[in-house]
């Protein structure tokens, strides 16, 4: 198991915007989380990668424990420095792509690498390469985030997330910010990860896309797991009546 | 008095002006980096106490100011203050300088979007390294021009020494337009700091143009 989130709460104010969650993810899946806007996707995506603390449950990277909560409902995170190290084991790439745009192309897949992980920089600029390459963006090397589409820049957030090795990525919603032209170039990146068996989480608004890609699709409306399985059951017979409400809306 | 006499006299009193224009900005560039820091520090008391201080130093004369840091001594602690004239001068600059800085610091660090921190956050940076190596060099681009512009002001702050009876060039042009009765001095002292503006402009677009790079 490579991921396992157990019984996540997580609220804003009274808000209750995760009610006892639980989802593990085993290596080589691909998981696609959809559901309505406000439904919990992003704040599950940001628990996992802890950009959120969570107000209860438990989540565990490799079977090493990161947060628990005990018995008394007091959450305990591991302390900051050994939370970096569960950084290893994932990476995220974002919706705004959040490139560090003083930093060339290249430079932005290696300064983590080099600096984090303290590789050295003839090997993490050779991974580098090799990433852009297969991202079909390797003449961009030398370039900056602004000269880029945002399709270009989103496949460098990705090579970014992929240079520190991770075994698990997540993706919050990687198309939405995108004009629907250039959503295409970066589908076909993770359609192309999927098929090297990269494991993945993918939050997404491209249902043809979750359908054609995962393994597991997971329904989420208001803070709790609706229903999951397989994309065709989930897709073509859901159970639910919520699920099935909310497929009609993208039949149209 | 010829006119190369009085640029003699007068060149001394550049010289101190620049004195106290390269110490304050020396003093005061990396001090204010410390107070923005500190104004978002997690204890109340400290952003309190460096809240009050920005109110202070900008609500109130820097001629004032000088005159409290060299007399202030004297009068509350009853110290002798025979030698403290240019240490009070210059640690008022950098005092008031460091204030407007501070909010010039906080400002850009704020303009930072939060998607930087956690693009750092997530790639497993310290809060150090992301300061350092994403948030200073973006916030020193975006701050330029408002430096540039405290820089200038600064420039023409130096003359508020003659506060502390400190011979720049300004005081100097006074004393010698009144003993020789002549317009001359104010002349070459306003020269004096067109020219060191225009330096200090150039140097400046220079800089700028260096982190043109990126958008």
């Amino acid at each position: 198991m490579i991921l396992e989130m157990k019984n996540i709460k997580k609220h804003f104010g009274d808000h209750e915007v995760l009610r006892d969650i639980s989802l593990s993810v085993d290596k080589g899946e691909v998981v696609s989380v959809i559901g309505p806007s406000g439904s919990g996707k992003s704040t599950l995506l940001r628990c996992a990668t802890f950009l959120e603390t969570i107000d209860g449950g438990e989540i565990s990277y490799m079977g090493d424990c990161a947060v628990k909560t005990k018995p008394d409902g007091e959450v305990s995170y591991v302390d900051a420095k050994d939370l970096r190290r569960f950084r290893n084991y994932y990476g995220l790439v974002f919706q705004q792509f959040n490139l560090f745009p003083h930093y060339s192309i290249l430079k932005n897949l290696t300064d983590a690498p080099i600096h984090v992980q303290g590789r050295g920089k003839e090997q993490a600029e050779q991974t580098a390469m090799e990433l852009l390459d297969k991202m079909g963006i390797a003449d961009k090397a030398e370039a900056y985030p602004y000269q880029l589409s945002g399709g270009q820049q989103q496949r460098v957030a990705i090579a970014r997330a992929l240079a520190m090795n991770p075994e698990i990525l997540f993706f919050d919603e990687p198309t939405s910010a995108l004009d629907p032209e250039l959503t295409g170039e970066v589908l076909k990146v993770i359609r192309q990860l999927a098929d090297s068996h990269m494991t993945m989480v993918v939050v997404t608004h491209e249902m043809p896309f979750a359908k054609a890609v995962s393994n597991r699709v997971i329904f989420m409306a208001d803070g709790v797991i609706v229903e999951q399985g397989d994309p065709a059951q989930v897709f073509d017979d859901p159970q639910e009546e919520r699920t099935k409400q909310f497929l009609r809306v993208f039949e149209r | 008095m010829t006119l190369s006499t009085m640029l003699t006299t007068m060149s001394v009193g550049m010289l101190r002006s620049f004195a106290v224009f390269m110490l304050t900005l020396l003093g005061s560039l990396p001090l204010g980096m410390v107070v923005a820091l500190l104004k978002k520090s997690r204890f109340g008391v400290v952003r309190a106490l460096i809240n009050a201080y920005i109110s202070v130093i900008r609500g109130t004369p820097l001629m004032l100011q000088l005159l409290v840091w060299y007399f202030g001594p004297f009068y509350l602690f009853g110290m002798n203050i025979g030698n403290w004239r240019f240490p009070a001068l210059i640690f008022g600059f950098v005092v008031n300088y460091a204030a407007y800085f501070a909010e010039i610091y906080r400002g850009g660090i704020e303009s930072i979007p939060v998607g930087q921190y956690e693009a750092a956050e997530v790639l497993g940076y310290t809060r150090t390294q992301t300061f350092m190596r994403i948030v200073l060099p973006q916030v020193v681009k975006r701050i330029m021009p408002s430096v540039t512009n405290e820089v200038i002001t600064l420039v023409k702050d130096t003359s508020l020494a003659f506060t502390l009876a400190y011979q720049e060039v300004f005081s100097l042009a006074k004393q010698i337009s009144a003993a020789q009765t002549s317009f001359m001095p104010f002349l070459i002292a306003g020269i004096f700091y067109f020219v060191a503006n225009y330096l200090v402009e150039f140097v400046m677009a220079r800089i700028e143009k260096s982190m043109d790079y990126y958008k």
